[in-house]
C-alpha cells in the first residue's frame, strides 16, 4: 500500500488537495483513485452541472473544454470552469466512467455563484486581495522572485504522491491561516465549504463508507472541509440567492488559457504543462524538459533557422545547472526558458519568441460532440435580435434592410429614435467576427455616412460560426472587441490601424478605439513612408470629422492625428525627390494633409504652411510637387503676386531644362485654375519663356505644356485664349477657335513624331 | 597599505580580498574542480549578501538571473561571450567572475585591430629561439595557454575588435580543448576547469562581425542597460561627483532634477518609449549610454564652470544634448524634433525652459 492511502484519518473521506490545472496532481489523483477504489468521486466544481459530466467524459470530448453558465438577464455574467487533459478534475471524471463509478461536482450550483456575482460587481474593488498578497510575498521569498516557479519546483516535480498531498494540504492550510476573513469572498468561500461538507455528509447518509469516497478539491478548501464545522442546513441553502442562467460545456483553446492568469483559472503555459503530463504518464522526470528544448530546436529549424544539435545539448546541460544552482535536480520553465535564449537565442529572446509561443502555449483547441454547446453568446445574438426587432430577417431568403442612422425626430422614445444606429452597431460587430448572416452593401454618399444598406440572410454556418466566437468573448459585443484588438496587435501598418479604428467607429465601441489608438501612437513612430501616412491622417481625419453621426467622442484620435501630421511635415520635403511616377502618390498625400489642415484648428496651419513654403522654393525638389505647392499656398491665399512673379520667372527661365520648367507649371496648374488664368503676369512670363526657347528646347516644353493643359477644359481653354489674345492683341475669339480645335492632320503627325522624341538626360 | 597605494588601480581580486577570503573560510557547498568557492558563493560575491560578519558588497546591480545564467555557463564547462552597448559593465562583471572563481583576474588579452593569433595561442623570444633553436624556454604563453595550463578561466576583453581570422583561432581551442605546438612535438590539454570570457560591443563603430562558428562556442548573454530610472541616476551621480573632484570643474554639482532631465531623456531615446510606456518614441541611431550622460554632465559642468555662473542651465543643457542627440545623421534630427514636439512640450513647467532652448537649437 502506498503512503498516500494512510493519509487519510479514520472515520473521514480521502480529502485529496490539488492545484488546479496540474499534471502532477492529475496524476498523483489517478494512483489513489486506482489504490482506493472509491464508490464515487466528490469533485468541486458546481453541483448542477453533475448531468453535464457524461458530455465531459464522452469519448468525443477532446480538451481543452470549459463548463460555462451564465445568467439570462443582462448584464450577463458568466462563470467558467476551463479543464485541460491534465486537470485533475477532468482525469477524476475520466477515470469515474472508465470504472463505472459515480462522480458528483459538490460545489454551489452556479445559480448560487452567479447570483453571489451579481452583487459583488456593484461594490466597488477594494485594492490588493490578501491572498494576491502572499502568493506576491511567497514570490518574493522564493529565489525566483516567482511563485509560479516555486509551485512548478515543488509541487509539480514532486514524484511521491505523499509529498503532493502534504505538500498541497500545508500550503492551503497556511494559506488560510494567512488571509482568514481578509478576501472580499470570504464568506462566500464558507458558505461554499458548509455546502460542500453538507454534500459530502449526504453522500456518506446514503450508505457509502469514508473509506470508498475521494474528495478532490483545491487545497485552500482541505481544511474548511476537514474541520468540524456544521454543515449547511435545510433553512440556510434556502436563504442562499439564486438566478436563472443557462448552463453548456463550450471548447476552449490552450492560448485562450494562458491568457488568463492567476491562481486555478489559467496556466501561462498549457503546451509545455502537456509535456509535463506526458513526463508523469511516461514516468520520466526530465521528459518535459528534454521535450521542451527539442521543441524549440524544431520549430526554429523548420522556420529556417539553424539550430544545431550542439546547442540542444548545451542547453539542456545549461537548464540542468540552473536548476542546481537552485538546489533541485529538475529544471523548471524559466530555467529551460533561459537556456534556450542563451544557447539557441544566442542571448537575444526576440530570436526564439515565436518558438517560445508555440512550445509554452501551442495552438490546441478542444472539442465536443454535436449540439452539446449553447453558449452565452449565441444567447445574446438571439436576444439582440429580439431586442433589435430583427428576427424576421432570421431566413433562408436573403432581405435587404435600409438603415437611416440619423436621430429619428417624430418618435418618441429615445430607444426608437436611434434604432438603426443600435442596429448597424450590432451588423458591423457581426460583420467583424466574420459572422455570414449579414453582409454590408456599400452606398454611394457624398460626404456623409448615415444611409447604411445590408443584405442579412441565415444559414447554418452563421450558428457554427457563433459557437466559435465564444472562444473571443462571452457576448458579441465583447467577442467584437477582442478580435479587434486582436487584430490591432496584429496589424503592421498604421494604414492596417486606422481601418481597424474606422471600423471600431462603424461598430460603436469606444474603448476599442482607445485601444487602437495607443496602438497607432506607437507604430506610428516608426512610420516613414510620408503617402502611407497621408492616407493614415486623411482616413482619421474623416472619422474625426463624421464620427458625430454615431455619436462616439474622437478626442482620443487628436493627440495621435497630431503627432502622425508632424512627422509628415517633417518628412515630407526629403520625400519630395521622386521621379514623376511616385510623385502622382505625394502630391495626393499632400491633398489629404493639406484637407486634414483646412478641417482640424488643432493642426498647426503655420507649420504646413512653412512646409509648403519650402517646398515651393526648393529647387533639388521634383518640380511637379514644388508646382503643387506652389498652387496650395497660392489657394490658402499666401501666396502674393511678387512671390508668383518671381518663381514663374525663376523657374521659367532658359537654362532650366524645359521639361522642369514645365512640369512646374503643370504641378502649379492642377489647382485653383480660375485664380492662375486671372493673372495676366503668368501668361505674360510664360509667353516670354517660350520665345526664349529655341526650336529643340520648345519641342520638348511642348510636351510638357500640352500634358498639363490636357484636361482643362473647353471654357478654361477660352479664357486662357483670351488672355493671350490680348497679350497678342489679336481677336480672342480667333485665338479661341485656333485653340479648341481638333488637330490637323499635319499636326497630329508632328505630335507623334514627338513620340519618339529622344529625351537624352531626362 | 603604503606600497598599494601608489597603484592607480589593483585588480578585482586584491581590491576585495576580504570578502572572498570570508566567502571561501565560510564555504560548505561542493566546489567544481579548479574553481576556488562553490557557485552559490561566486553569485553571492556578484551580488551582494553577507557572510558571518563581513558584508559582501554587490559589484553588479540588477539582473541578478543574467549573472545566475553567466555562473551557470561556466560550471558547465562553457565558454562564455557577454554582449552589450558600450558601457553595460561587461568587462566589470567578466573581472570580478575570475576573480572570485580563480582568484585571478589578470590573465586577459585585449581585443584590438592589431591582436595577432600568436598573442592569442603562444608566440616565442626570437632571439633565444635563434639562439637554441625551439624549446620550452623560448616560448612566452599567452593568457589563455597559461588558463588551460592551470584549469582557471581566461578573459578576452572586447573579442569582436579583433579580425575575424583572430577571433576564429579561438574555435579549435573552445572545441578541441587542446593547443598543439608543432615546433616541440607538444600537444597541450586544458585542464579540468579551464574557459573563456569573452566580451563583445554590439552598437559600436569599427568592429568586426563574429563567425557564427565561434559564436555556436559560446553562451551569450546580453547584458542591458541599467534597469530603471533610479538606478541610473544613482549610477550618474556617483561618477560625475568623482569626475568633478579629479577635473576640478569649478561648477557646483548638478542638481538633482537636472541629472533626472538627462537621464530621463537618455532613457527615453534609448528604450524608444516614454518612461511610463505609454507613448513610443523613435529611438536615434546614437548609443546614448549611461557613459554619455556622465560626460555630458561634467561638460555642461565645464560650461557653466568657465562661461557662466557655475550653475548648469537650461541653455548648457540644451547644447550638450544636441551634440549627444544628433550626431551625423538626418534621421537622428528627425527623431529629436519629434520627441521636442510630441513629449517634451507636453510635460508642462518643469520642462518648458528647456524646450525652449532646445527648440531654439533646431530652428
Amino acid at each position: 500500500m502506498d503512503k498516500m492511502v494512510q493519509i487519510r484519518k479514520a472515520d473521514q473521506p480521502y480529502i485529496f488537495g490539488i492545484r488546479h490545472l496540474s499534471p502532477a496532481g492529475a496524476w498523483h489523483l489517478r494512483r489513489l483513485l486506482d489504490q482506493v477504489m472509491p464508490e464515487i468521486v466528490l469533485v468541486e466544481g458546481p453541483s448542477d452541472f453533475t448531468e453535464e459530466l457524461t458530455f465531459l467524459g464522452d469519448l468525443c470530448t477532446k480538451p481543452p473544454v470549459a463548463i460555462m453558465a451564465y445568467t439570462e438577464e443582462t448584464p450577463i455574467h458568466t462563470i467558467l470552469y476551463p479543464f485541460a487533459e491534465y486537470s485533475p478534475e477532468y482525469q477524476a471524471v475520466l477515470w469515474s466512467q472508465e470504472h463505472q463509478r459515480q462522480c458528483h461536482f459538490i460545489d454551489l450550483p452556479s445559480s448560487v455563484f452567479l447570483a453571489f456575482q451579481s452583487a459583488a460587481k456593484n461594490s466597488d474593488d477594494v485594492g490588493e486581495e490578501e491572498s494576491i498578497t502572499v502568493y506576491r510575498r511567497l514570490g518574493e521569498l522564493s529565489k525566483d522572485k516567482s511563485h509560479e516557479t516555486f509551485w512548478e519546483r515543488v509541487m509539480e516535480h514532486s514524484s511521491e504522491g505523499e509529498g503532493y498531498w502534504r505538500g498541497a494540504e500545508a500550503f492551503g492550510k497556511n494559506l488560510r491561516e494567512l488571509t482568514e476573513g481578509k478576501d472580499h469572498d470570504y464568506p462566500e468561500t464558507l458558505i461554499r465549504e458548509a455546502y460542500m461538507r453538507r454534500k459530502i455528509q449526504e453522500t456518506i447518509a446514503s450508505g457509502i463508507t469514508p473509506d470508498k469516497i475521494v474528495v478532490v478539491t483545491g487545497a485552500y478548501h482541505v481544511q474548511g472541509l476537514k474541520n468540524d464545522l456544521p454543515a449547511l442546513s435545510d433553512q440556510e441553502l434556502k436563504q442562499l440567492p439564486s438566478v436563472d442562467v443557462q448552463k453548456t460545456l463550450m471548447p476552449y483553446s490552450y492560448y485562450r488559457l494562458s491568457s488568463r492568469s492567476g491562481y486555478g483559472a489559467g496556466n501561462k503555459a498549457p503546451a509545455y504543462y502537456d509535456l509535463l503530463w506526458e513526463g508523469c504518464q511516461r514516468q520520466e522526470a526530465d521528459f518535459a524538459a528534454r521535450s521542451y528544448l527539442s521543441r524549440i530546436a524544431a520549430w526554429q529549424r523548420k522556420n529556417g533557422n539553424i539550430v544545431s544539435s550542439a546547442e540542444v545539448i548545451e542547453a539542456v546541460r545549461l537548464a540542468f545547472s540552473l536548476a542546481e544552482l537552485h538546489g533541485y535536480q529538475i529544471p523548471a520553465l524559466r530555467d529551460l526558458r533561459d537556456a534556450a535564449v542563451t544557447c539557441m537565442g544566442h542571448g537575444n529572446f526576440a530570436k526564439i519568441a515565436q518558438a517560445v509561443a508555440d512550445t509554452e502555449i501551442g495552438t490546441a483547441i478542444g472539442s465536443l460532440p454535436q449540439g452539446v454547446s449553447r453558449t452565452s453568446i449565441q444567447n445574446d445574438f438571439y436576444r439582440l435580435l429580439d431586442e433589435l426587432n430583427l428576427r424576421r430577417y432570421c431566413s433562408v431568403t436573403a432581405d435587404d434592410l435600409h438603415l437611416d442612422l440619423r436621430e429619428k425626430l417624430t418618435v418618441k422614445s429615445q430607444k426608437s429614435a436611434f434604432l438603426d444606429r443600435e442596429r448597424s452597431f450590432f451588423l458591423h460587430r457581426l460583420r467583424v467576427l466574420g459572422i455570414s448572416f449579414v453582409s454590408w452593401q456599400q452606398v454611394q454618399q457624398e460626404k456623409a455616412t448615415w444611409a447604411e444598406h445590408w443584405v442579412l440572410r441565415w444559414t447554418p454556418e452563421a450558428e457554427i460560426q457563433i459557437v466559435e466566437a465564444q472562444l473571443k468573448g462571452d457576448t458579441v459585443l465583447l467577442a467584437a472587441s477582442f478580435q479587434m484588438k486582436e487584430e490591432a496587435q496584429n496589424g503592421g501598418s498604421i494604414a492596417s490601424i486606422a481601418k481597424i479604428i474606422e471600423e471600431s467607429f462603424l461598430c460603436g465601441m469606444p474603448e476599442t478605439i482607445s485601444y487602437a489608438t495607443a496602438i497607432l501612437q506607437k507604430i506610428a513612430v516608426e512610420a516613414a513612408a510620408v503617402e502611407e501616412i497621408a492616407k493614415t491622417v486623411q482616413s482619421l481625419s474623416l472619422v474625426i470629422q463624421y464620427g458625430s453621426i454615431r455619436q462616439l467622442s474622437s478626442e482620443a484620435l487628436l493627440p495621435v492625428l497630431e503627432q502622425l501630421f508632424l512627422r509628415a511635415c517633417l518628412l515630407l520635403p526629403g520625400s519630395c525627390v521622386c521621379d514623376d511616377n511616385a510623385s502622382k502618390e505625394m502630391i495626393e498625400g499632400i491633398g489629404s494633409l493639406n484637407e486634414a489642415v483646412l478641417h482640424h484648428e488643432f493642426l498647426s496651419e503655420e507649420r504646413w504652411i512653412a512646409v509648403l513654403t519650402e517646398i515651393a522654393v526648393r529647387d533639388d525638389l521634383n518640380t511637379k510637387i514644388s508646382g503643387y505647392a506652389a498652387a496650395i499656398l497660392l489657394e490658402r491665399g499666401k501666396y502674393s503676386n511678387t512671390e508668383l512673379e518671381l518663381q514663374v520667372e525663376r523657374r521659367l527661365s532658359k537654362g532650366v531644362p524645359a521639361d522642369l520648367g514645365a512640369g512646374w507649371f503643370e504641378g502649379l496648374s492642377m489647382k485653383n485654375r480660375y485664380a492662375l488664368i486671372t493673372r495676366m503676369s503668368l501668361w505674360e512670363s510664360l509667353d516670354q519663356y517660350l520665345d526664349t526657347l529655341d526650336d529643340e528646347e520648345f519641342k520638348r516644353a511642348l510636351l510638357f505644356l500640352r500634358r498639363a493643359f490636357a484636361d482643362f477644359s473647353a471654357r478654361e481653354k477660352s479664357d486662357i485664349a483670351e488672355n493671350l489674345g490680348e497679350l497678342w492683341q489679336l481677336n480672342p475669339q480667333q485665338v479661341s477657335e485656333t485653340v479648341n480645335m481638333p488637330l490637323t492632320e499635319e499636326a497630329q503627325e508632328m505630335l507623334e513624331g514627338l513620340d519618339d522624341f529622344d529625351f537624352g538626360d531626362i | 597599505m603604503a606600497a598599494e597605494t601608489k597603484v592607480q588601480r589593483l585588480p578585482a581580486e586584491q581590491m576585495f580580498q576580504k570578502e572572498i577570503d570570508a566567502l571561501i573560510a565560510a564555504e560548505k557547498e561542493p566546489i567544481p574542480t579548479g574553481w576556488k568557492m562553490s557557485p552559490k558563493s561566486v553569485l553571492t560575491y556578484i551580488t551582494g549578501g553577507k557572510v558571518g560578519k563581513t558584508v559582501i558588497t554587490p559589484k553588479y546591480i540588477g539582473h541578478k538571473r543574467l549573472v545566475e545564467i553567466a555562473i551557470a555557463t561556466l560550471v558547465t564547462d562553457r565558454a562564455l561571450l557577454l554582449i552589450g552597448e558600450p558601457g553595460t559593465a561587461k568587462s566589470w562583471l567578466s573581472e570580478h567572475l575570475t576573480a572570485a572563481i580563480n582568484g585571478d583576474s589578470t590573465k586577459v588579452i585585449q581585443g584590438t585591430a592589431g591582436t595577432t593569433e600568436e598573442q592569442i595561442r603562444y608566440s616565442w623570444n626570437y632571439a633565444m629561439l635563434i639562439a637554441q633553436g625551439p624549446s620550452p624556454e623560448a616560448m612566452l604563453k599567452s593568457p589563455v595557454y597559461h588558463a588551460m595550463e592551470s584549469g582557471s578561466i581566461a578573459r578576452v576583453e572586447e573579442i569582436s575588435r579583433c579580425a575575424s581570422e583572430v577571433q576564429d583561432a579561438l574555435i579549435s581551442i573552445l572545441s578541441e580543448k587542446r593547443i598543439s605546438v608543432p615546433e616541440l612535438g607538444l600537444e597541450v590539454p586544458a585542464q579540468k576547469g579551464f574557459s573563456v570570457i569573452a566580451t563583445a560591443n554590439t552598437r559600436d563603430k569599427g568592429v568586426n562581425e563574429m563567425s557564427a562558428a565561434l559564436k555556436r562556442r559560446f553562451n551569450i548573454v546580453v547584458l542591458p542597460a541599467p534597469a530603471d530610472l533610479e538606478s541610473e541616476m544613482d549610477i550618474v551621480k556617483t561618477r560625475v561627483t568623482q569626475l568633478s573632484e579629479n577635473l576640478d570643474l569649478n561648477a557646483k554639482l548638478p542638481e538633482e532634477e537636472v541629472i533626472e532631465k538627462v537621464c530621463t531623456i537618455f532613457r527615453e531615446l534609448r528604450l524608444g518609449a516614454t518612461l511610463d510606456g505609454k507613448q513610443k518614441i523613435k529611438p536615434t541611431t546614437g548609443v546614448l549610454s549611461t557613459a554619455e550622460a556622465i560626460s555630458l554632465l561634467a561638460n555642461s559642468m565645464a560650461l557653466a564652470g568657465s562661461f557662466g555662473n557655475g550653475k548648469i542651465t537650461d541653455y548648457d543643457l540644451a547644447a550638450g544634448l544636441q551634440g549627444a542627440v544628433v550626431k551625423d545623421d538626418d534621421k537622428d534630427s528627425i527623431a529629436w524634433k519629434e520627441y521636442l514636439e510630441n513629449i517634451l512640450k507636453k510635460r508642462g513647467l518643469k520642462w518648458s525652459g528647456l524646450y525652449q532652448e532646445c527648440k531654439e537649437l533646431n530652428k
